[in-house]
């Protein structure tokens, strides 16, 4: 079978697809790429319409090869690329000789970046999905984050590259990130101090920021909540714990919780903080949820004109 | 969308919200991709643009009065836990004894003569929060969690009691270990507990616990 040979792995790659449903109450997280765009913009550049797996890679320092003759496309957080040595552009799709060297190294914006291979990963899929949930040891290869010596199975290629995406690139992030937000059940019973410190503050994102959540300080958003009967946690979720630092929670989230939770970040946003550094300004504007509905329509429009 | 019962938790409670999830899972087959119940909560996820939310409120409001009248509820069985409760495999037991000045049979007995009904689901695959604890073992959660409970661990926290199913960190006190396996992804379904289940924790031999693989 053809196959990706990692020399190294750099230090959180993981096979991931757009993740799994049906599972959360089973204590599974959805996982999945955490920049869903970028990895939808790799399957359609590479004419993969089955939800192909590719590699995510938080701080890219990849170096792999290939056994066969492929293509490859790289999304996401911008990258520099060699191929056997030679720099090549990194936002274009390249033919891959077998035998041939890949070298794959992070820039200074963004976090996460997509190995596309044509064919797409094809390790076994776990409740119908490829994504690697790594706290449940669970999909991907081996339910872990990839080593230096692992090889990972690539499908047969069934579909011709179909055109470079530039639209998809990574935006650089303005000095501050806006996300907008939806007002959960629990937002009244915040105090109004509180309320006020999440619209007002202009947050940072900390170093503990990883698949599971993205940690913010600069505010203290004490809830003046007691206790709270633990409850199913949603992607986007503001979760504040009693320190006050209010934890954005993505992909790998436990399943539920019980920290009080003001409202949820809007899904396209949850893309950005995901792809936003420590020491990222972030700010929080409300909005109904019939505007996130309408967000959310424009955005299902743009994924599907290029999985069609 | 989340549907929130303002009572304390209790069985009824959480089998009205098992009738309003089974009814929810056939009314919007095709377009709910998830659903999760909390002690008092039940929230329903769809896939994205397929839900009115004026029509999922009103259909879930329709439901609750509904479904308060179901009384047709057939308990299943208990499922029962072998649980080898001794310090050289649970930590915090001394402790706990000496803390609410019991014996550790006192304990073990308090522990294992009590039905526990299962809440909730989640944390990690196969986790299951069981309720309610005799008071007399109520206990906070450790201020600061361990960084590693070792899979298996029968623990307690408040007025909860739970089996670790994989090696985690966690808060809980650690009273024991069930060599039983909770989560097996070659099992249909993978959890052994479910919520609505009833569950007894069983106390076992040292010789019965590693017969049974129980090592960790």
């Amino acid at each position: 079978m053809s196959a990706l040979k990692i020399g190294q792995a750099g230090i959180a790659t993981s096979v991931q697809d757009s993740g799994r449903a049906g599972t959360l109450q089973l204590g599974i997280p959805p996982s999945g790429a955490m920049d869903p765009y970028a990895l939808v913009s790799g399957q359609y550049q590479l004419g993969h319409t089955h939800d192909e797996a590719a590699l995510e890679m938080a701080y890219a320092d990849l170096i792999a090869t290939s056994t066969h003759d492929c293509h490859i496309v790289i999304t996401g957080a911008p990258v520099t690329l060699t191929i056997d040595d030679q720099g090549v552009d990194p936002r274009t799709i390249h033919a891959i000789n077998a035998g041939q060297t890949l070298r794959i190294r992070a820039t200074t914006m963004g976090i996460y970046s997509y190995l596309h291979i044509s064919g797409g990963i094809a390790t076994e899929p776990v409740f119908q999905s490829r994504s690697t949930s790594p706290r449940e040891v669970l999909g991907g290869l081996e339910g872990r984050y990839l080593r230096d010596g692992d090889t990972l199975p690539i499908g047969p290629t069934q579909s011709a590259p179909v055109r470079d995406d530039p639209l998809l690139e990574l935006s650089p992030p303005g000095s501050t990130l806006t996300l907008r937000f939806v007002p959960g059940f629990q937002h009244d019973d915040f105090s109004p101090t509180a309320i006020s410190a999440l619209l007002e503050t202009e947050f940072s994102v900390t170093p503990s920021a990883n698949r599971m959540g993205v940690k913010l300080s600069g505010g203290d958003l004490h809830s003046g909540i007691e206790s709270l009967l633990s409850e199913a946690t949603c992607y986007g979720a503001i979760q504040v714990p009693p320190d006050g630092a209010p934890i954005v929670l993505l992909n790998d989230r436990q399943t539920v919780g019980g920290y009080p939770k003001p409202g949820a970040v809007i899904s396209s946003d949850c893309a950005r903080l995901a792809q936003a550094r420590p020491g990222q300004k972030i700010r929080f504007v409300s909005r109904s949820a019939a505007e996130a509905d309408r967000i959310q329509w424009l955005e299902r429009h743009y994924v599907e004109t290029r999985l069609q | 969308m989340r549907l929130v019962l303002e009572a304390d938790p209790a069985p009824e409670l959480t089998r009205t919200l098992l009738a309003i999830e089974k009814s929810a899972q056939r009314h919007f087959n095709g377009s709910l991709t998830d659903s999760v119940i909390g002690y008092a909560t039940l929230t329903l996820f769809f896939k994205p643009l397929q839900f009115q939310r004026d029509r999922v409120e009103a259909w879930l409001l329709e439901q609750v009065d509904l479904t308060k009248s179901d009384t047709h509820y057939d308990p299943s069985a208990a499922v029962i836990l072998p649980v080898l409760y001794h310090p050289s495999v649970a930590p915090d037991l001394e402790w706990l004894a000496d803390e609410k000045g019991l014996s550790i049979d006192d304990v073990i007995a308090l522990h294992s003569e009590t039905t526990y009904f299962a809440y909730a689901t989640g944390f990690a695959p196969g986790f299951c929060y069981l309720g309610t604890l005799p008071h007399q073992l109520v206990t906070p959660r450790l201020a600061t969690p361990r960084n590693k409970v070792p899979a298996g661990s029968v623990a307690i926290a408040d007025l909860q009691t739970a089996v670790y199913p994989c090696e985690s960190p966690g808060g809980w006190r650690l009273i024991g270990q069930c060599p039983q396996p909770l989560f097996d992804l070659n099992n249909t379904p993978a959890n052994l507990l479910s919520v609505g289940d009833t569950v007894r924790f069983e106390p076992m031999s040292e010789a019965d616990f590693y017969a049974m693989g129980g090592a960790r």
